[in-house]
């Protein structure tokens, strides 16, 4: 076991870290502002990787027009879910239960469109910052994961800012934190909850772009995402979006780390043990704040 | 009065009774084989109702017990050549053990982080399936697993199979609703309605999640066992977390506090997909839809919007007499 050996594997393990982080925020951040467990979050990271691919390859966009088509895809998705269904059952005082089926069964939609439409096959996306690689301490690194791990980090910091900084995002935090407070001073609180949505979509699609240079995008990654994602948010707190991008750093790293001692084979029956433990020993999430009772 | 309503509901019950009698002779053998995975598929579903229903406990792990079941019965008819009893036998007691093991520091988790935890275990037995490839085949899977044998009369066939089936799954019915009935099923509506008030009157809220967690098990267990013995093939694909979101499906979609709610919900997840698939590929996107209308238009399930229609009927009947 080299140091060059452990120095690549602490780097793969805070890209694809970075990308269940941008997932598990978008999670957080909607389970926040609506009390809803969104089981379709990794399908908004398949929704901007495909339209992403799609805009690319078949309408020829160029790369960056074609990126921030993909993001706004699955913001207006997560719009739609919101004004369409989630505001009909929010009236009718559904069950925490409820919302989440009604996310399985939007996954399980959006998966099987997506096989029916688009077909089984895998795409991927040309690495953003070109092909080239940098090496450090003989640890070979991609250009596009040094871009992702950048990337990641400003949405991560724009995020903190929005929340702390614009009248949008404090509202959104009054609202969620105390909805009736909130309508009496003037904060439309269902909009807000439908901003939290377009805010989960992008997210989740911002991730999906992301990843999509290193591993291909097709109708099963949703819900391969959407566990990770989980996990990630929940090791933060789950009411705390900046502490789900600890969460998934944290997740990549136990990933990729427990593949140097053990098989690769193993790699999930790791990572999900640790979250079982984690969520066991630290009730509290990594961080330690906000309360561990989910429902 | 009483006495009528009686005779009706015995009536009811006649009726039901021959018609369950009648079915598997009169379908096609396609639906016959329908009919006996909804059996499966009820017993599957009990448990996670009794979970959801009484205890207000997400499972998403029911796939890991199925496939416990269904491996226990591959391995020891197959493999080691035992008599098929020993196979259901050995897959209730790893599952039961599992489930009390790993029930017991999980369940003290609440809400979505004890969903989250079902579903990782769902994860980590879907790997371990793959990886274990001297015990289960991995894809490859086991082969040529026997049809079970009762007493020298070979249930081979969809209509035979049919009946041991269903009189397993009536009999959980049963175990399950005097679960419920019970002394314990007061003390687990207690502990689903209020936590504290139940734990307050000395109801021990540990053991008691555990034991209709190990309940759960058990049925897993059982229904994955008979599924083995129905297709004779068990590979991992059908052991998957996707299976475990399936085996939710059916309380949710039935109604997770009526037993018989679990039938309609299991009747939905075997059929309403075998319907659309005859307006082709395009019948993934269909169910996933119809789960969605469920799901928003009725929230307390099938069973649910079917006791509102049946109250509005007699309340009209009522102001008309």
């Amino acid at each position: 076991m080299t140091l060059s050996l452990i120095l690549q594997a602490i780097f793969a393990g805070v890209t694809n870290g970075i990308v269940y982080a941008l997932v598990g925020m978008g999670l957080s951040a909607i389970f926040k502002g609506s009390r809803v467990i969104n089981a379709m979050q990794g399908e908004f990271a398949v929704i901007g990787a495909m339209t992403t691919v799609l805009l690319l390859t078949k309408s020829g966009w160029p790369y960056p027009a074609a990126i921030a088509g993909g993001a706004l895809a699955g913001a207006l998705v997560g719009a739609f879910i919101e004004v369409a269904f989630v505001r009909y059952m929010a009236l009718k005082n559904a069950s925490e239960d409820s919302f989440l089926l009604l996310t399985i069964g939007l996954a399980l939609t959006l998966s099987a469109s997506v096989l029916f439409f688009i077909g089984r096959d895998g795409h991927l996306l040309p690495p953003i910052g070109g092909e080239g690689v940098v090496l450090v301490l003989d640890a070979v690194i991609q250009l596009h994961a040094l871009w992702l791990v950048a990337i990641g980090i400003g949405a991560t910091l724009a995020l903190r800012a929005f929340f702390h900084r614009t009248t949008v995002g404090l509202s959104m935090m009054a609202a969620s934190i105390d909805a009736d407070g909130a309508a009496t001073t003037g904060i439309n609180v269902g909009r807000m909850r439908t901003y939290t949505f377009v805010l989960g979509g992008l997210l989740g699609a911002l991730g999906g772009i992301l990843v999509t240079p290193l591993i291909s995008v097709d109708y099963t990654l949703g819900l391969n995402l959407t566990l990770k994602g989980f996990a990630a948010a929940v090791l933060g707190g789950l009411t705390n979006p900046l502490g789900a991008a600890v969460g998934g750093v944290t997740l990549g790293l136990v990933e990729s780390l427990a593949i140097i001692g053990i098989s690769s084979s193993y790699k999930d029956v790791v990572a999900f043990s640790v979250l079982i433990v984690i969520m066991i020993l630290m009730p509290n999430g990594i961080l330690g704040r906000a309360g561990r009772r989910g429902g | 009065m009483a006495s009528l309503n009686l005779q009706r509901n015995l009536l009811w019950i006649a009726v039901a009774l021959a018609v369950w009698a009648a079915l598997p002779f009169l379908v096609p053998r396609n639906i016959a084989d329908l009919l006996v995975f909804t059996g499966i598929y009820t017993i599957a579903g009990l448990g996670i109702g009794l979970l959801l229903g009484h205890c207000g406990i997400v499972n998403l792990a029911q796939a890991t017990f199925y496939g416990l079941g269904a491996y226990a019965s591959a391995y020891c008819t197959v493999m080691m050549g035992w008599p098929s009893i020993t196979g259901f036998l050995v897959g209730a007691v790893i599952s039961m053990a599992l489930a009390y093991v790993i029930g017991r520091p999980i369940l003290r988790l609440t809400g979505y982080f004890l969903a989250l935890g079902t579903l990782a275990l769902s994860a980590i037995a879907s790997a371990l399936f793959f990886e274990w490839d001297w015990l289960t085949g991995g894809t490859l899977g086991i082969g040529g697993i026997p049809k079970l044998d009762l007493l020298g009369f070979v249930l081979d066939r969809p209509s035979r199979y049919y009946f041991f089936v269903w009189i397993v799954a009536f009999a959980c019915m049963w175990a399950a609703h005097n679960l419920v009935d019970s002394r314990s099923g007061l003390m687990l509506r207690a502990m689903r309605d209020s936590s504290t008030a139940a734990a307050a009157l000395s109801v021990d809220l540990q053991s008691l999640r555990t034991r209709v967690f190990v309940v759960c098990a058990l049925f897993g267990s059982l229904a994955g066992s008979l599924f083995a013995h129905h297709v004779s093939f068990v590979s991992t694909q059908s052991f998957t977390v996707d299976r475990s979101i399936t085996f939710l499906l059916i309380p949710v979609i039935g109604g997770a506090t009526s037993i018989p709610g679990i039938v309609v919900g299991a009747l939905f997840i075997t059929f309403l997909p075998e319907l659309l698939s005859k307006l082709g590929d395009v019948h993934q996107i269909l169910f996933g839809l119809a789960l969605v209308a469920v799901v928003v238009l009725m929230p307390d399930g099938l069973m649910g919007a079917w006791d509102r229609f049946r109250a509005r009927l007699v309340a009209r009947g009522g102001s008309d007499a």
